[in-house]
């Protein structure tokens, strides 16, 4: 399999570039790529601003991380960061989780994105790069988004007793719910 | 009057003196390690009490003699409070075989004799060896009874500290022993007589300054303060002290390190005596506090000046460098000895 | 002794071998002794805890435990403004501050596509340059601390003053700058700043050779540090680990070089690479990156460009502040920049950028009002806090205080 001219636009999504930015070779070469691996799979592909996005399902995202990381066109053998979202305007799909790679041989960049529904899980990524370990339990704390697999899913930011997910767009930015003063804990920690 | 009763006198004033004049020099040694602190480190230290700060140790101790005495629930409690004591009692019960003037002679007060030192006993530089093994309790007992893993493993670490490095001492010692034939530490100030040329620091030069480094170790003081070492264990064997009994600690800290001063003063330094005969007029409790003084700035210099070792680089450097140091110390005074005579 | 190193770069081979004879005293079992390295401890940067497991001295296992000091900073970005979000950006590695800042107004100007102009530009470089000294001299003097000399830690602090003064005078403030704008900076230059930042510029590599002539020859930190923390390029990919630890694992990765932003194209410097990996080569990585920081403050002084310091775009930027009672166009774009906000266009990005503790990645997500829809701080202390069981496991107890100061951790920036 050579690399591909890369403007080939018949295997996957179609891109939607809004402002018109072109990608640099490499991340062309990446992108040729994950469409002639994956093709359909890939549901969505957008440019803005020079950075490269991909929405795929969930049940693609370990493959298709794995396959980010371990292709040598691609390379991207670091996880910059994995975080979530929460879009309420979505109703059927609000969360997202999004995970942003980072080349340090080619030295590109790319956004994987999948979209969740209320109580859906992922598959961890603490096996292709253990940095994930801390991103996916602030994103498990944060928006309620459990990761399989992970060896530790418990509270990072908040205390151990927190009730609530905070950074859903439903969660209020001042009031008192979930965390309080423990008193009962006197003495015992 | 008789002989005896004046003698008895005399005992009581020494023993009431020397034990004050030791807690006054502690307070001020402490207000000094502060301000050479600043000066060390481009500030000033305290200024406010009295002229020159020079008053801030007495109002450390009105304020820690203030604080609330918080005791560990599950501490150790008789073992808890009494740790200090053993801490600094025998670093004090040194000072009563030290002499500090001349002793025996011409009666020279009042028609009698009064000799610079409380009690002349034969085994002195004995006694100082065994005290100064008994003071390595106090800092085991504190990390013990202390329920609570810092000070557990500062205790720990001190005690091994303290073992390692007392070899060293004991055998730098051996050598001024031989020297002037004997462990009263009267004679051994008396065979130091002459000028400075005489003092035991030259012959005895390596003995010296292993026994200098084996003391900054044995007074849990930087570079080798472990034990104490803030920075990793927060206060290591003191975690747990606050208000009056942390200030026993500091306390017997720098009692430990005034005496030290002082016997190191009279094994190696000429004790009382005067570098220059022709300066002998001044009398000798001057001159040991002199060089009391000195070496206390050196402590202190070095504490302010050097990083802290990692405590297996610290047991190498004890066992592998400092006691193969002073065993051949002490074989080739043996040997220059027995040549000599 | 540097010029012997230079000559001699381990290979990756020979430090996954070191590191593998640390990682061999985990074989012993003996009993275990769990110590909380806990929030309150002089020697962890903030509120960070720490179990550690010990065999003797011998950590055996570490679980670190970071959220003490979470203030809800993206909760908090999603109902501010982007102009509004800066001064809480500042808190974020409140040692550096101005280069949250900076991270910040550059990720959103990728959002908005504003352009800074060059004496902005300029003036920022100047300013992330500075904190960056600042930065360093800071964690040399906690690093030293650790080790055990205070004095050191004081003189550190005595010349760090001389770079807080230049940020006073240049914003008013020591620690939380809040000086960059959308589209630049907030002020210009005042008087006598130049004249004053180039004495500063001057002084501080004569310190940095000072420090150098204490630390680097220093037999006892040398003990204390060679071979001590060895994490090789491998790992600090897998951990996601930037920065000085990155650089001293011989990989010349800057984003100041490889993605530049700011002036940082149109200067000249080096990037600073050991090949060691360990605490001693993390040391002189940051000292040279200090020298490296005067060079660039240097040069951009030389080179400063006229014209403004803030873009004039009416839709993202604040107007000039002495315009703003006198031109009524001013005045409108103040009211409605502060009032309402910039007008952003839908859309994502993620814009890294070198802070002086590593890389700090920004992400916007924005709906198109002008409050962002999700903000993210991707902060390097949050993922070297992560790596320190990886650091830690099989060193003994008095490193790990000197690794865990290697890699910089401030609980602000990693907590958020």
């Amino acid at each position: 399999m050579t690399g591909g001219s890369p403007g080939r636009q018949d295997i996957g999504p179609v891109r939607q570039s809004v402002d018109g930015s072109t990608l640099s070779t490499s991340l062309e070469a990446a992108a040729a790529r994950l469409r002639r691996r994956f093709g359909g799979r890939l549901l969505e592909e957008a440019v803005f601003r020079g950075e490269l996005t991909y929405v795929v399902a969930p049940s693609d995202w370990l493959r298709v991380l794995a396959y980010c990381r371990s292709a040598p066109a691609l390379s991207f053998d670091r996880l910059d960061c994995l975080m979530g979202d929460h879009l309420p305007e979505r109703a059927e799909r609000p969360f997202e989780v999004v995970a942003h790679l980072t080349s340090h041989t080619h030295g590109h960049r790319l956004r994987v994105k999948t979209a969740l529904a209320e109580g859906e899980s992922l598959p961890t990524v603490t096996g292709l790069w253990p940095s994930a370990g801390f991103d996916e339990r602030e994103t498990w704390e944060m928006y309620g988004i459990a990761f399989e697999g992970h060896p530790d899913l418990r509270r990072l930011l908040t205390t151990e007793d927190f009730e609530g997910y905070p950074l859903r767009k439903d969660f209020p930015l001042q009031g008192t719910v979930g965390g309080r003063i423990r008193t009962d804990l006197r003495g015992k920690i | 009057m008789s002989d005896a009763i004046a003698q008895l006198i005399f005992l009581i004033i020494k023993a009431v003196l020397i034990p004050l004049v030791i807690v006054l020099i502690v307070a001020f040694a402490i207000y000094f390690e502060r301000k050479f602190a600043g000066f060390f480190q481009s500030r000033v230290g305290p200024t406010y009490l009295g002229p020159w700060g020079c008053l801030q140790s007495f109002g450390d101790i009105l304020k820690l003699l203030s604080k609330e005495d918080v005791t560990p629930d599950q501490a150790d409690k008789p073992v808890f409070r009494l740790a200090p004591y053993i801490a600094f009692l025998p670093a004090f019960l040194v000072m009563a075989v030290l002499p500090f003037g001349p002793v025996g002679g011409e009666p020279n007060l009042f028609g009698y004799r009064f000799d610079y030192v409380i009690a002349n006993f034969d085994a002195g530089l004995m006694l100082f060896l065994a005290l100064g093994a008994l003071g390595v309790y106090g800092v085991l007992l504190a990390g013990w009874s202390s329920h609570n893993n810092y000070s557990l493993l500062g205790g720990l670490r001190a005690g091994a500290q303290m073992i390692s490095y007392e070899l060293a001492m004991g055998f730098s010692v051996v050598g001024v022993m031989l020297l002037a034939g004997s462990m009263n530490l009267v004679d051994i100030v008396n065979a130091q007589a002459g000028n400075f040329w005489n003092w035991y620091f030259i012959p005895q030069i390596v003995g010296g300054l292993v026994f200098f480094v084996a003391s900054i170790a044995e007074l849990n003081r930087t570079p080798f303060d472990l034990p104490e070492g803030e920075q990793e264990l927060v206060a290591g064997y003191l975690t747990e002290y606050s208000g009056m009994r942390w200030g026993m600690f500091l306390f017997a800290e720098y009692v430990n390190m005034v005496v030290i001063s002082a016997i190191t003063a009279t094994l190696y330094l000429g004790g009382w005596r005067a570098p220059l005969e022709v300066l002998s007029f001044i009398p000798g409790p001057i001159w040991l506090f002199l060089k009391i003084c000195v070496l206390i700035f050196l402590y202190m210099w070095i504490r302010w000046t050097i990083f802290r070792y990692r405590y297996n680089q610290l047991m190498a450097i004890g066992w592998k460098v400092l006691v193969p140091l002073s065993l051949a110390n002490l074989a080739v005074t043996a040997v220059v000895i027995s040549l000599v005579s | 002794m540097s010029g012997e190193q230079a000559t001699k770069r381990p290979t990756l081979e020979e430090l996954k071998e070191r590191k593998a004879q640390t990682r061999r005293r985990l074989e012993r079992t003996g009993e275990i002794l769990t110590l909380s390295m806990g929030p309150q401890h002089p020697s962890t940067h903030g509120v960070y805890r720490a179990e550690l497991d010990l065999d003797g001295e011998v950590i055996v296992a570490a679980r670190p435990e970071i959220g003490n000091l979470h203030r809800g900073l993206e909760k908090l970005c999603e109902h501010r403004t982007y102009h509004q979000i800066i001064p809480l950006t500042d808190r974020l590695d409140y040692i550096s501050g101005f280069a949250m800042n900076h991270a910040f107004c550059e990720a959103a100007e990728k959002l908005m596509g504003v352009e800074v102009p060059p004496r902005g530009r300029y003036i920022r470089t100047i300013a992330h340059e500075l904190s960056r000294i600042a930065n360093h001299i800071l964690w040399l003097g906690v690093h030293v601390m650790d080790l055990g000399t205070q004095t050191f830690f004081c003189i550190c602090f005595r010349d760090r003053e001389y770079v807080l003064d230049l940020f006073e005078m240049l914003c008013g403030a020591r620690l939380t700058h809040s000086f960059a704008r959308i589209g630049g900076v907030a002020k210009d230059l005042p008087d006598g700043f130049e004249h004053r930042c180039r004495k500063v510029i001057d002084f501080i590599p004569k310190r940095v050779a000072e420090y150098e002539r204490i630390i680097k020859h220093n037999r006892i930190y040398y003990k204390r540090t060679k071979g001590v923390g060895i994490f090789t390029a491998e790992d600090c990919y897998a951990w996601r680990v930037t920065g000085p630890p990155l650089r001293a694992a011989g990989v010349a990765r800057d984003l100041r070089k490889d993605e530049p932003y700011a002036a940082y194209d149109e200067v000249e410097f080096e990037v600073a690479v050991e090949y060691n990996a360990d605490v001693y080569d993390r040391f002189l990585v940051r000292m040279k990156e200090i020298r490296e920081s005067c060079k660039i403050i240097r040069q951009c002084l030389d080179n400063l460009p006229d014209g403004p310091f803030l873009a004039p775009d009416a839709g993202h930027a604040l107007p000039l502040k002495k315009n703003v009672l006198r031109d009524p166009a001013a005045m409108i774009q103040d009211f409605y920049q502060v009032f309402y906000g910039p007008q952003v266009p839908k859309g994502e990005v993620y814009r890294a950028i070198e802070v002086p503790k590593g890389e700090l990645g920004v992400y916007i997500r924005s709906e198109g009002g002008p409050k962002p829809a999700r903000v993210h701080f991707a902060t390097p202390s949050f993922y070297h806090a992560q790596a320190v069981p990886a650091l830690v496991e099989g060193e003994m107890l008095a490193d790990m205080v000197a690794i865990f100061a290697s890699v910089d951790i401030v609980l602000g920036d990693c907590d958020r």
